[in-house]
């Protein structure tokens, strides 16, 4: 129970938020709305989980809302082009690995700190990305929407995906070797170097696999709509980070669970349609949101420095 | 105090020769991007007057659109020494220049009180930062990240994302729109404001402190330092000195709005480490920082005056490209030494004997 404090307290904030809603809002449980809402937040949670993975081995990942928007254009041209929407995730999946491993060369290989490096390739990618398409929209060929099933169906689908990896991952970070060894370099990587693990393979891997998930995410974004909007994920990574530290990760490492992660996310979710059937003011969602950020890090230092001065 | 305390690891000259020569480097970037710009960006119209790069007009401007980036990479310099982040300051631009314009339209203060108590907004916005990250010991990353949101959120709630306060007088326009003694203004004001940071960072003992917070923070505490005062009092002059340039931007614009200097806090970081300024700390130069500022500048003015970009429309895009690629560049240069001195010492038989490095373990 302890040993969750932190999950439980955010999974407690979003039920007092939902029971908040259910009471002064019931319009909000309205069926085909919340599914929605649910869906839209699908491809979010795939790309928290790759960072909250970043994280926890004391990584940060500030482009993946560049290699996000990137895939996005890449896999809807080639969707155009008529190429069946397997190969066209396979792509995309490949694409984001690849733009994941540059980020991981250049911070694993040279050694260079990911908060600058990604803030390169941020910028690179999305100005590279605006020259070459001057912000042109991408049409979808017919039939690729929702994948050709019905609206509630694709929803579904997609929502029931995201679960299933979400719980895929949080299993294995906690059963599978491959899981503890990110906990391993981010609590100390130099202790996980003398026990044997190559700390700079892993961080290098959890920078492929985290882009290999944003490809997958921008696939999951693109059967949503019949166009690919050209910066469709600008400002992804704050969204992101933002649901990955309040859901309890902590940013110097080592710490965090991907229950913490959904929670923080579906309580982040949860502000702007809250506001809406609050009927208060929907300009105050940032604020909201960077006031829920602040407020996770200042319980995290409060208890830590508790903890500390308790040994 | 000694000197030593900067660097006991390496030998202080070394240190120098790699700044002089990583500055250098810039300078000659600068210089080349300037005559290529002046050659290749300047044309004279169907009336014989000379346009583009190379005419008067053109380098003031450059000088106009650059003091507000310049001023929040000159903020952000002391910063980074201390091996810090602020990735709010942009933000803080936003909210600073909605609360001048309420001080001045809402509330009907006279100018001079506006911009003194933006100042102080300013001041205790970088006071949040800075006790925050000192007094919970929150690494700077994440705590500006969550204000960089609080900020413009607060700038948005406020103006609804509607409100957009005009009609400034013009003594007040004239800070961002006019000359004076032959110069654009603000420039002035950025020239002030970059030699009291670089007397701070340079010239006093705050500076050298700032340094040895970057490059140890706890032997910073033991040769007596008092860190979390330091490492406070440098964001809060970051904040002060993004309220500044929040003033600058609502005067040149002649507009006061929400999304004032969106995106902003990228180009200054990387024109503080394009200066040379380790992202590690310990290590950089106010000078560095006018001359990377200056880099990107002319290269996203000079873009815009070359015929085949005009043509493409795609300057801003270009530039941002060619920064974002400069930066990476900048970065791997920046660690290739280390890499090739650690291989040496990993390999000393392919090393020749006179070459080994003295221990820099």
């Amino acid at each position: 129970m302890a040993r969750y404090f932190r999950e439980l307290s955010v999974a407690g904030a979003l039920a007092l938020v939902l029971l908040g809603l259910a009471v002064f809002a019931p319009a909000f449980y309205q069926p085909q709305p919340l599914l929605s809402l649910v869906t839209r937040e699908a491809p979010t949670l795939i790309v928290a989980c790759g960072m909250a993975l970043v994280i926890i081995s004391r990584q940060i990942d500030i482009s993946v809302g560049s290699q996000f928007s990137v895939i996005g254009v890449c896999a809807g041209l080639l969707a155009a082009k008529g190429w069946p929407l397997g190969l066209v995730l396979l792509a995309s999946v490949s694409l984001g690995g690849v733009l994941g491993a540059l980020n991981g060369i250049l911070i694993a290989g040279l050694g260079l700190p990911s908060i600058v490096v990604t803030l390169a390739t941020l910028v690179t990618l999305r100005q590279g990305l605006n020259l070459v398409r001057q912000g042109e929209f991408v049409n979808l060929p017919d039939g690729l929407q929702w994948f050709g099933l019905s609206q509630s169906g694709g929803q579904w689908t997609l929502v029931i995906a995201a679960l299933v990896i979400l719980v895929l991952l949080g299993w294995g970070m906690r059963h599978v070797s491959a899981g503890r060894l990110v906990y391993a370099v981010g609590s100390d990587a130099e202790a996980a170097r003398l026990a044997g693990i190559r700390p700079q393979l892993c961080t290098f891997l959890v920078f492929v696999f985290m882009g290999a998930l944003t490809g997958l995410a921008a696939m999951m974004n693109l059967v949503q709509s019949p166009q690919v909007q050209p910066l469709s994920g600008s400002g992804l990574e704050l969204k992101v980070i933002a649901a990955v530290v309040v859901g309890g990760v902590a940013i110097s490492g080592g710490r965090g669970t991907l229950w913490g992660v959904f929670a923080g996310l579906l309580l982040l979710a949860c502000i702007a349609p809250a506001l809406i059937h609050l009927r208060i003011e929907a300009y105050w969602e940032k604020a909201i949101q960077g006031g829920i950020i602040l407020l996770a890090v200042v319980a995290d230092g409060v208890r830590s420095r508790r903890e500390g001065a308790g040994k | 105090m000694n000197p030593s305390v900067t660097n006991p690891n390496r030998p202080k000259r070394d240190w120098k020769a790699l700044l002089l020569r990583h500055e250098t480097l810039l300078l000659l970037v600068l210089i080349a991007e300037w005559i290529f710009f002046y050659y290749a960006g300047t044309s004279t119209n169907r009336r014989g007057v000379v346009v583009g790069f190379g005419t008067i007009d053109r380098q003031f401007d450059i000088l106009r659109h650059s003091c507000e980036i310049g001023l929040l990479a000159l903020a952000l310099t002391p910063v980074i020494i201390t091996a810090g982040i602020d990735l709010s300051v942009a933000s803080l631009l936003g909210l600073c220049a909605i609360l001048f314009g309420k001080f001045w339209h809402d509330a009907g203060l006279p100018i001079p009180v506006a911009i003194a108590f933006t100042l102080v907004i300013g001041g205790l916005a970088g006071a949040l930062n800075g006790t925050l990250i000192t007094k919970l010991r929150l690494p700077p990353l994440i705590v500006t990240l969550g204000t960089y949101s609080l900020f413009r959120g607060l700038a948005e709630a406020i103006t609804r994302g509607a409100i957009t306060y005009t009609d400034f007088p013009a003594s007040f326009l004239f800070i961002g729109q006019e000359r004076w003694l032959g110069v654009p203004t603000q420039a002035w004001i950025f020239v002030v404001v970059a030699i009291a940071i670089g007397l701070l960072v340079h010239r006093t003992t705050y500076g050298r402190s700032f340094r040895a917070i970057g490059f140890s923070p706890e032997g910073a505490r033991y040769a007596g330092l008092p860190v979390e005062r330091r490492v406070a009092l440098v964001y809060v002059i970051a904040g002060v000195v993004a309220a500044i340039a929040a003033i600058i931007y609502t005067a040149r614009l002649g507009q006061a709005k929400a999304d004032a200097g969106l995106g902003y806090e990228l180009f200054a970081i990387t024109a503080v480490v394009l200066g040379g300024t380790s992202i590690f700390g310990g290590t950089g130069s106010v000078f560095g920082t006018l001359l990377g500022v200056a880099a990107i500048a002319v290269l996203k003015n000079g873009l815009a005056t070359l015929p085949i970009v005009m043509r493409m429309n795609a300057a801003e895009e270009m530039a941002g490209l060619l920064t974002g690629a400069l930066l990476l560049l900048a970065l791997t240069g920046s660690v290739l030494p280390r890499l090739w001195s650690r291989w040496r010492s990993r390999h000393p038989a392919t090393a020749t004997p006179e070459l080994k490095p003295k221990s820099t373990a």
